[in-house]
C-alpha cells in the first residue's frame, strides 16, 4: 500500500496539518508552497520568547482533485491552538491569490474547459481565531481572508473542511461561515464564541464548558449538519473527506453555491427568520432544537453512529 | 525571555554525509519539536542550531544531539530545531525520523 | 483640539457627522426597516453636504429584549444581521447607477463584541456576523465608498464585523478614550505569562498585541487618526472622495482589507506579509505547469 493509501484510513481527527493537506487532495499531487524549507516563521514571537515553526501553524500549497487545481490551507492546532498570525493569515491570503490567478489564466487558456478545471481553495480548520501574540496583525489578516472569500463569489468554490481536535472558532469561525460549502466530522466543532467565554458570560449553570457533550450538542458536526450550517457530515478519515470534496468537484459551479448558508439578502432573510424563531422557541439545549426540526429520540443523537445518525436525521 | 539560540559542531568519527537535499519532521506543539536537516558541505563536520523559549538545559542539549550524532554518523548537513519544551526522548525521536526519512529516500 | 468622549454616544456622532436633521432612522431609499428589530444597531439614511449616505452606527445605550446579551453596543444575530439586510438594500436600489454616483456607507463604530451565548452559538452567531461583513465586502467591491469612524470601543471580532470591511477607516485619536484591540494588555500578559510592564515596553517597538488606535494607524488598519470631534465630518467627506476616486482609477484592492496590507508595509508594521504571498506566487510559478 503506498504511503497517501494509507493516509487516506487514517483519523482525520488525529492528522497534523501537513498530512491533512497531502491527504484531501488526489494521491501524490500535493506541492507545498512557503513551507519549512521557506523558514517563513513569525517575527514577532521570539521577542515573547514563544517557541516558532517554519510554517508557522499553517500548511498551504496546490494539489489536484480530477483536473481542477485546489489550493489548500491546512491549520496545525498543536502550534498555538492553530491561531492565526501575521504570516499564517498571509498564507491564507496567499493561496486566495493564486487561485484567483488560476481561475483567470484558465478562463484564457482553456475557455472550453473551465467547469472541469475550475479551481477551489479548501480550507482545513484547526484554530481558535487569532493569535494573541500578534493578535492586531491577525486581526487585519482576518479582514483580509473575508475580503478575498468575497472575491470569489461568482468564480470558484471555497471548501471548509472542519473536523480536527481544536474545532473552528472565534473569527475563524465566521471565516468558514462565509465559504461555500462547510464538510463536518461528527468530531468536528463550529462556532464563534469558544465555551469558556460563554460560561463567563453566563455563568457555569447555565454553559459549563467542562461539560464536553453540551460543548458538542452546540457546536457538534451533528448539530450543524441538522442546521444546514455543515452541508456533509462525513466519517472521520481523510479518505472520505477526499471522497466528499471530490465528489462536491464534480457538481457544477451553480449546484455547488446552493450550499452557501449566507452571502446574499435572501439567505439573510432565511438566517433573521431562524433568529426570530429562536425567540419564539427559547430552546434550553440544542436538543430542544433537534426535537423541533422533527428529530425522535433526540437523546439517543449524541451516542449514534455517522452512519445510523445520517438514515434518520431530520434537518431544518 | 525572548527565544534563545544554541549552537553546536560535531565531527563525527566515520561521518556518512547527508544523503538528500532536505528532510524535515515534527510540529512545534507543547513538548513537541521539529527538525530540519539541510544538506552542506562541512568537510565531515555537522552544525545544530536549537532555537528553544528554555533556559537551563544547554548541557542536556549537547548530551542528547552528541548522542544522536555518535549514532547517526551523520555529517555534512546543517541541522535546525525549533524546539517547544521536548524532552529529550522526543528529542531523539523526531532526529532519528528525518534521518531515517531522508535514507529511505535515498534509496 | 476639543476632547469630547464619544464612547457610547453613536446617536450623538451621526449627528454630528451628518446634515443637521437629514437623518431617517430605520429608512434606506424606499425600504422601511422595522422599529424594534435589532435595537443595537442603528440605521437609516441621511446626507452629508447634500449627498445621500446610508448610516449603520452602534447604540450602545439600548437593549434588545428578546437577546438578553445585547447591550452595551453589542452586535447580537438580529443586529448584524439587520445591518446586513441594510448593506444588501443599499447595493441593490443603486445597482444601475455607476461608481460615483453609489451612495456612500458611513459606519460610526461603538461595539465591545459579536453576541456572546448558548442561543447565539445554537443558531450560529459565526452566520451572523459573516454575513454583514460579506454584504460589506460586496458593497465595496460595486463601488459603494465605505468608510468606518471608531467613536469608541473596536473590540476584537466586532471590529471585524463593523469595520474592518470598510475601503478607509478612520479613527478619533486615543485622547478620546478610543480602544481598538482583541484584548488589553492586561489579559493578554494573564494568557501569555508576561509581565505587564515587559509587555508594556515590548509594545513600543513593536505594535502587534498593543492596544490602541495609534498601533493600528501604525499596522496599516487605520488609515488616519482624527484629533478633534469637529473633524470627524470633513475627515468622512475627504475618505469618501478618495475612496471614489480610486474605484474610478479601477483598482479594487487599493482600498480595503488588502489595501491595508500594503498600507501595513508601507508604514514598516506587517513586513512579513507581503514576502509571504511573493514566495508563495515565486514557487507556484515553477509548478503551475503541473495543474493547468
Amino acid at each position: 500500500m503506498s504511503d497517501w493509501k494509507e493516509l487516506e484510513a487514517k483519523s482525520f481527527y488525529g492528522a497534523s496539518a501537513r498530512e491533512r493537506a497531502r491527504g484531501i487532495v488526489d494521491e501524490g499531487t500535493f506541492t507545498e508552497l512557503a513551507g519549512p524549507a521557506d523558514r517563513m516563521s513569525s517575527p514577532h514571537l521570539p521577542v515573547l520568547g514563544e517557541a516558532v515553526e517554519w510554517d508557522d501553524g499553517c500548511v498551504t500549497g496546490v494539489g489536484l482533485i480530477g483536473k481542477h487545481p485546489v489550493f489548500v490551507i491546512s491549520q496545525e492546532g498543536r502550534f498555538i491552538g492553530g491561531a492565526v498570525g501575521e504570516v499564517h493569515g498571509a498564507k491564507m491570503v496567499g493561496a486566495f491569490v493564486l487561485a484567483r490567478q488560476m481561475y483567470d489564466r484558465i478562463k484564457e487558456e482553456h475557455p472550453d474547459e473551465l467547469a472541469e478545471r475550475l479551481p477551489a481553495v479548501v480550507i482545513s480548520f484547526e484554530t481558535g481565531g487569532v493569535r494573541l501574540h500578534e493578535a492586531n496583525a491577525g486581526l487585519l489578516a482576518h479582514a483580509e481572508v473575508m475580503d478575498q472569500i468575497q472575491e470569489t463569489k461568482g468564480k470558484f468554490p471555497v471548501i471548509s473542511l472542519i473536523g480536527s481536535k481544536v474545532g473552528c472558532f472565534g473569527g475563524m469561525g465566521f471565516v468558514a461561515a462565509a465559504t461555500d460549502v462547510i464538510v463536518m466530522s461528527d468530531l468536528g466543532r463550529l462556532g464563534l464564541t469558544g465555551p469558556e467565554v460563554i460560561e463567563q458570560e453566563m455563568g457555569k449553570d447555565e454553559f459549563d464548558s467542562a461539560d464536553r457533550s453540551l460543548v458538542y450538542r452546540t457546536t457538534g458536526g451533528k448539530h450543524k449538519y441538522i442546521m444546514r450550517d455543515a452541508n456533509y457530515l462525513v466519517e472521520d478519515t481523510l479518505g472520505d473527506f477526499h471522497d466528499q470534496l471530490a465528489a462536491i468537484m464534480e457538481a457544477p459551479y451553480d449546484e455547488i453555491v446552493q450550499c452557501r448558508r449566507i452571502g446574499s439578502e435572501a439567505l439573510v432573510d432565511e438566517q433573521l427568520a431562524l433568529a426570530e424563531l429562536s425567540v419564539e422557541m427559547a430552546p434550553k439545549d440544542a436538543r430542544d432544537v433537534w426535537a423541533y426540526f422533527g428529530n425522535e429520540d433526540v437523546e439517543q443523537i449524541p451516542e449514534m453512529t455517522t452512519a445510523e445518525f445520517l438514515a434518520v436525521a431530520q434537518r431544518r | 525571555m525572548a527565544l534563545r539560540e544554541l549552537n553546536f559542531t560535531f565531527t563525527p568519527d566515520e561521518p556518512r554525509p547527508f544523503p538528500v537535499g532536505w528532510s524535515h519532521r515534527g510540529v512545534v506543539g507543547s513538548g513537541d519539536m521539529e527538525v530540519m536537516f539541510e544538506q552542506r558541505d562541512l568537510g565531515g563536520d555537522v552544525q545544530i542550531k536549537v532555537c528553544t523559549p528554555v533556559v537551563g538545559f544547554d548541557e542536556v542539549w549537547e548530551r542528547v544531539l552528541d548522542r544522536f550524532v555518535r549514532e547517526s554518523q551523520v555529517s555534512d548537513a546543517v541541522i535546525e530545531i525549533n524546539d517547544n519544551n521536548a524532552t529529550p526522548v522526543v528529542v531523539s525521536m523526531r532526529m532519528r525520523q528525518a534521518m531515517e526519512e531522508a535514507r529511505k529516500e535515498a534509496e | 483640539m476639543t476632547v469630547e468622549v464619544m464612547i457610547g454616544r453613536g446617536r450623538d456622532a451621526i449627528d454630528m457627522v451628518v446634515d443637521p436633521g437629514s437623518f431617517r432612522e430605520n429608512t434606506v431609499g424606499d425600504v422601511t426597516f422595522p422599529e424594534d428589530l435589532g435595537p443595537g444597531a442603528v440605521v437609516g439614511e441621511a446626507a452629508i453636504d447634500g449627498r445621500d449616505v446610508v448610516v449603520i452606527a452602534n447604540d450602545a445605550q439600548a437593549f434588545n429584549d428578546k437577546f438578553p446579551v445585547v447591550y452595551f453596543g453589542v452586535i447580537g444575530l438580529e443586529e448584524a444581521y439587520k445591518m446586513a439586510k441594510v448593506v444588501y438594500t443599499a447595493i441593490k436600489q443603486d445597482a444601475d447607477k455607476p461608481v460615483g454616483e453609489k451612495r456612500p456607507l458611513v459606519l460610526l463604530v461603538d461595539t465591545p463584541g459579536n453576541g456572546p451565548g448558548k442561543i447565539e452559538e445554537i443558531f450560529g452567531m459565526n452566520k451572523a456576523t459573516g454575513s454583514y461583513q460579506l454584504a460589506l465586502a460586496e458593497a465595496r467591491k460595486a463601488g459603494h465608498p465605505v468608510i468606518a469612524l471608531v467613536i469608541g470601543r473596536a473590540i476584537s471580532g466586532a471590529f471585524l464585523c463593523h469595520g474592518l470591511q470598510a475601503d478607509h477607516i478612520l479613527s478619533l485619536s486615543p485622547e478620546f478614550g478610543t480602544m481598538i484591540h482583541v484584548m488589553p494588555i492586561t489579559s493578554i500578559s494573564r494568557i501569555t505569562k508576561m509581565d505587564i510592564e515587559r509587555l508594556e515596553e515590548l509594545s513600543k517597538e513593536n505594535p502587534v498585541f498593543a492596544a490602541g488606535p495609534q498601533f493600528f494607524y501604525h499596522l496599516g488598519g487605520v488609515d488616519e487618526l482624527v484629533e478633534n470631534v469637529e473633524d470627524m465630518r470633513p475627515a468622512i467627506q475627504r475618505h469618501i472622495a478618495e475612496v471614489e476616486a480610486a474605484k474610478l482609477a479601477g483598482d479594487g484592492d487599493a482600498t480595503g482589507p488588502m489595501g491595508h496590507g500594503t498600507l501595513g508595509e508601507e508604514r514598516g508594521g506587517r513586513m512579513m506579509r507581503r514576502k509571504v504571498i511573493d514566495r508563495m506566487e515565486e514557487e507556484f510559478a515553477s509548478v503551475a505547469g503541473k495543474y493547468l
